[in-house]
């Protein structure tokens, strides 16, 4: 089971078919925030999102956006809280910040957030 | 209460006066403003303010009711409605002057909106210090000051962000709301520059310095009123109490667009009716401040700094969400907002000014403000024998009936914080702090749990101490 910091180290990128993102690690979704949506239900498989923590990765399936490159532009992201899989959920320094920025090919580009960024938990 | 059952009594008039289900003949009076020329059409018939409420209550239900129906569609929704109104007038009435006064009225609205957004966009403040009540209170006054300098749109926008981030640990709905309601409207009553409205009485006539001097006893009371519940409300706010050290600086990145927020003010008095070499570009339904304006949202995009444009998460996506709902708003109202005259100059004489305040007030809260004021100008302007179309005429109304004048600018500017349509950066401010996360009140929650239990409580005692009783 890959870390989120060898993701990072080693630059894997999470990826994006349509409206389905793969993240390379596992992990629990707190809330995501895509365009004007705050999305922190993830049990209907109608609206909103929902989740499935694989094996190896993480799978999210975004259900009102058919497909992410026509929502999310150049300077905006798709953004969540999680908690990296085995970590204390309950334990707030556990929360992580990550901005997803939608590139070429496939490929998100993962950043974790910095107080630049204006992401309300 | 009488002045109040007055002046409900006079808004429900209007629309049976103008006789719901047939076009009486009855006629408007178009101001084609280049021309000075005055033009006679038919009114529309009330029924025709139809589609204008089915996009109040689309604008209203669709965040809530059918989401994502809404967000794809609100385009298409907006459109499709204002085309109605549109053809109406091209096909039955034949009036092309009210649908190119309202495109031109439409282009200068959206582009001072657009460019003073693109511009700030390009602005970062970092303000590194602990959110406090106190704090917040100062920033809402600075902000309400300089939005009588940039507007309260540029205001809003410069601000909104720092505001957020001080109080990300802590921040919840009512901060937004509070912000929407002193810097994005209330803080903007003291000159032209701070709301269209104004701006609008001052192309008409009225001197730039009477709005300082006629409404800030009015306006001092009020942000203070205003801050000081949201002083209190907030210090009940324990959240985010934390022993993170804080270095107390301020942070100021993007000085370029400082420049271009500079020349959007100069180009607002770029006007054939501010300055007389100004040429007009009639017909066009533009001039050359809006060109000014437009130019400045291309090179403010292309001149900002990537890093800054990122850091802000500068997208459209706001300022196109308020270019479609408004081409809907300001398509579907001019029905309403022409029966609106009409009845206000028969009913003239009949109108004091409680109900010249609370009529203002009312429409402007639900209707653009800008149009609401200039029509309730020209019924006051018409009840004294004045024409809204001589300057001198206006500015001598200016000086000997400054209460009438004062109350509906008062309103026009004060009730702009009652939903989330009543001035345009409410809804940017509203769309930019969804994005980072803060869950805002519907429409009818804003409505209900905060402009109706603080805003109405504070306006109706501006009204008994101001307006209650006079003219």
């Amino acid at each position: 089971m890959r870390k989120l910091e060898e993701v990072i180290s080693k630059k894997i990128n999470p990826l994006y078919y349509g409206n389905r993102v793969l993240l390379p690690f596992m992990c629990d979704i707190l809330k995501i925030v895509i365009e004007k949506d705050i999305i922190t239900d993830f049990s209907s498989s109608k609206k909103g999102a929902e989740y499935y923590k694989r094996e190896t990765y993480t799978e999210i399936y975004f259900h009102d956006y058919d497909d992410l490159e026509d929502y999310v532009t150049k300077y905006e992201t798709i953004k969540m809280i999680i908690v990296e899989a085995g970590q204390d959920v309950f334990d707030f320094s556990n929360h992580i910040k990550i901005a997803f920025h939608v590139k070429e090919k496939h490929i998100l580009e993962m950043e974790l957030l910095n107080d630049n960024y204006l992401f309300i938990e | 209460m009488k002045k109040i059952t007055m002046t409900l009594f006079l808004l429900i008039l209007m629309l049976i006066n103008s006789n719901l289900f047939a076009n009486d003949g009855l006629t408007v009076s178009n101001q084609v403003e280049q021309a000075s020329e005055v033009v006679t059409h038919a009114l529309p018939p009330a029924y025709m303010v139809i589609p204008f409420v089915l996009l109040l209550l689309a604008i209203a239900t669709g965040p809530i009711f059918y989401h994502h129906f809404w967000e794809k569609n609100y385009p298409k929704i907006a459109i499709a409605l204002g085309a109605i109104t549109v053809l109406y007038y091209l096909v039955v009435l034949h009036d092309t002057h009210s649908l190119l006064h309202t495109l031109a009225e439409y282009l200068s609205f959206i582009a001072l909106l657009a460019s003073l957004f693109i511009a700030s966009g390009g602005i970062l403040i970092k303000v590194d210090r602990k959110a406090t009540p106190m704090l917040n209170v100062v920033i809402l006054a600075i902000g309400a000051v300089i939005a009588n300098v940039i507007g309260t749109t540029g205001a809003s926008m410069l601000l909104i962000r720092p505001f957020m981030k001080i109080n990300k640990d802590r921040i919840k709905p009512y901060h937004i709301i509070f912000f929407i309601f002193v810097v994005s409207n209330i803080g903007g009553a003291l000159t032209p520059i701070g709301d269209p409205p104004l701006f609008l009485g001052f192309l008409r006539g009225i001197e730039f310095f009477w709005f300082i001097k006629n409404v800030t006893h009015v306006w001092f009371p009020t942000v203070l009123l205003v801050i000081l519940i949201f002083y209190f409300i907030d210090l009940r706010n324990k959240d985010g109490e934390s022993s993170q050290t804080y270095s107390n600086k301020i942070e100021f990145k993007g000085l370029k667009n400082v420049g271009y927020l500079i020349v959007i003010l100069i180009s607002v008095f770029i006007d054939p009716g501010v300055m007389s070499w100004v040429p007009s570009l009639s017909p066009l339904p533009f001039g050359i401040r809006e060109i000014i304006m437009f130019s400045v949202c291309y090179l403010a995009y292309k001149g900002s700094d990537e890093k800054i444009l990122k850091a802000n998460e500068f997208d459209f996506e706001p300022i196109k969400e308020v270019a479609y709902l408004f081409i809907g708003i300001f398509a579907t109202m001019i029905p309403a907002l022409q029966l609106i005259a009409h009845e206000a100059k028969i009913l003239g004489d009949q109108i004091s000014v409680s109900s010249f305040y609370w009529a203002t007030g009312i429409l402007s809260g639900f209707l653009d403000n800008a149009p609401t004021y200039l029509n309730f100008l020209s019924a006051e302007l018409g009840k004294f024998g004045f024409d809204v179309n001589v300057k001198d005429q206006v500015h001598q109304f200016s000086l000997e009936y400054p209460i009438y004048l004062e109350a509906i600018s008062v309103a026009a500017v004060f009730f702009g914080a009652m939903t989330y349509i009543g001035n345009g950066p409410n809804f940017m401010v509203k769309s930019i702090s969804e994005r980072a996360g803060v869950k805002m009140p519907s429409f009818f929650a804003y409505l209900i749990k905060y402009s109706i239990p603080v805003l109405i409580p504070i306006f109706t005692i501006v009204w008994l101490v101001f307006y209650y009783g006079k003219g």
